[in-house]
């Protein structure tokens, strides 16, 4: 009795996460955010590379946030690795949380449009999700005093005054224009090495 | 790296509530992208090794304690050398930055993943009557994070031995063929333990929507409510120093 309930439910809820889709985004959000946090930390160190970090993150990423919603294919895949980098890289300051979450919603929205069948969908969708390395950056650009001192605390001067040179007014256009360019690299690599490698194997 | 996956003997003089591990994780974040004096992370580091401590990893805490001492030697005396070549100053500046920046969170995951067992996290949260749903992905997160640096350990080891450097010359020179050896094989281990992680949760019942009951005993202690309060407090005086500083003469 009690086991025929269990398979129903597992039938009914094809179209809702089960237990093994949060599995899979809670473990490919922990490969993503290792990532990330590596490629930023160790870039970093040059304010040109920090700031242009959207591109490197995009490039690199793009492989496992696509393998992520290729595997899941539901609604829930983007906003939960959304969440989780948001809690993860800008949990200081709750705007960039806030943005990070808007923006996996409106990539979730993409894959929608596609009904999380499309192909095309689920590799434009990476654009839009990869506006989340700007949020990082929000402190920078509405807090951008307390974002200088803290360069100064942590890097020495020299390295805040070439942050402070590149945090123009413009600065939020040209890292959206970065990271939708780095998405555009990355979705390309993704591309070419889904088709070589996971698909030969079977496993999306 | 000998990381026991959710090991939780509970040997420890303390024994902290999930909850209130979690919490400090996030305290780690506001304290290193609000906090403006190496003082500060200092103290705070040392908070977090004295926790890792009496919740029963006294090793652990006292390798990341002699390495946060010699970091913070090394920062102090930099300014003042004078003979040392420029080029060195500013290696050593920038591994030390680093790593203060990365330390309060890297010493807050050590303290969730060393120190607590997955379904006394599981059971606490549920504790709370928050969804099994919400819960899941949050404690795969950090169930993964160690897998994620043995896996790049194990990627490393395989390219090394054939002979496939990750020097910075290769990583510039031949970009996209570093992202694909390192990136597919990583990718493909951990998807096999994705799998298994999978079926151990389908064994233990998770795919259900029935309240399940648990032998962990789930109870805030007093060494909590002392630390809830003392996260508190520093959260309350880091964002006011930020806001000081704001407020302040600084650039």
């Amino acid at each position: 009795m009690a086991r025929k309930e269990i398979v129903n439910g597992n039938e009914q809820n094809d179209k809702k996460l089960r237990t093994k889709d949060l599995i899979f985004a809670g473990s490919f959000g922990a490969i993503y955010i290792v990532l990330t946090l590596i490629l930023v930390m160790v870039t970093g160190a040059i304010p040109v590379l920090y700031i242009i970090s959207p591109v490197l993150v995009g490039a690199v990423c793009a492989t496992v946030y696509e393998l992520c919603v290729l595997k899941v294919h539901k609604f829930g895949a983007a906003l939960i690795l959304g969440i989780l980098f948001g809690v993860a890289t800008s949990a200081a300051y709750l705007p960039g949380m806030i943005l990070a979450i808007i923006v996996a919603l409106l990539a979730e929205l993409v894959m929608a449009f596609g009904k999380y069948k499309s192909k095309k969908m689920f590799l434009l969708s990476y654009v839009v999700f990869n506006l989340t390395m700007v949020c990082p950056f929000t402190n920078l650009y509405f807090n951008r005093d307390v974002f200088i001192a803290m360069a100064t605390e942590y890097n020495g001067p020299e390295y805040a005054a070439g942050v402070a040179s590149f945090a123009t007014g413009w600065l939020p256009l040209i890292q959206i224009g970065l990271a939708v360019l780095g998405a555009v690299i990355g979705l390309f690599i993704a591309s070419k090495l889904i088709k070589k490698h996971f698909e030969k194997a079977g496993i999306v | 790296m000998d990381v026991t996956f959710y090991g939780g003997d509970n040997k420890g003089l303390i024994n902290i509530d999930p909850r209130t591990k979690l919490l400090i994780f996030l305290t780690s974040g506001v304290v290193t992208l609000s906090s403006f004096s190496d003082i500060g992370v200092a103290v705070y580091s040392v908070l977090l090794c004295a926790i890792i401590a009496l919740c029963g990893k006294p090793v652990t805490a006292l390798k990341a304690i002699v390495l946060l001492g010699i970091v913070l030697y090394l920062r102090a005396i930099l300014p003042t050398s004078q003979g040392a070549p420029s080029v060195i100053i500013m290696i050593i500046t920038l591994v030390t930055t680093i790593f203060m920046f990365g330390f309060p969170m890297i010493m807050s995951i050590m303290l969730i993943v060393k120190t607590t067992k997955i379904s006394h996290f599981l059971s606490a949260f549920q504790a709370m009557h928050i969804p099994v749903k919400a819960i899941i992905p949050v404690a795969v997160f950090f169930r993964f994070l160690p897998t994620v640096a043995d896996e790049w350990n194990g990627v490393r080891k395989a390219m090394a031995f054939r002979g496939i450097s990750l020097s910075p010359v290769q990583i510039i020179f031949h970009p996209w063929r570093t992202i694909e050896y390192v990136l597919i094989p990583m990718l493909f281990s951990s998807m096999s333990v994705m799998e298994e992680l999978a079926a151990s949760t389908m064994a233990r019942g998770m795919d259900v929507d029935i309240k399940r009951s648990s032998y962990e005993k789930i109870k805030f202690g007093v060494a909590d409510y002392i630390l809830v309060v003392l996260i508190i407090g520093i959260i309350i005086f880091t964002s006011i120093l930020g806001n000081m500083v704001k407020g302040g003469a600084v650039l």
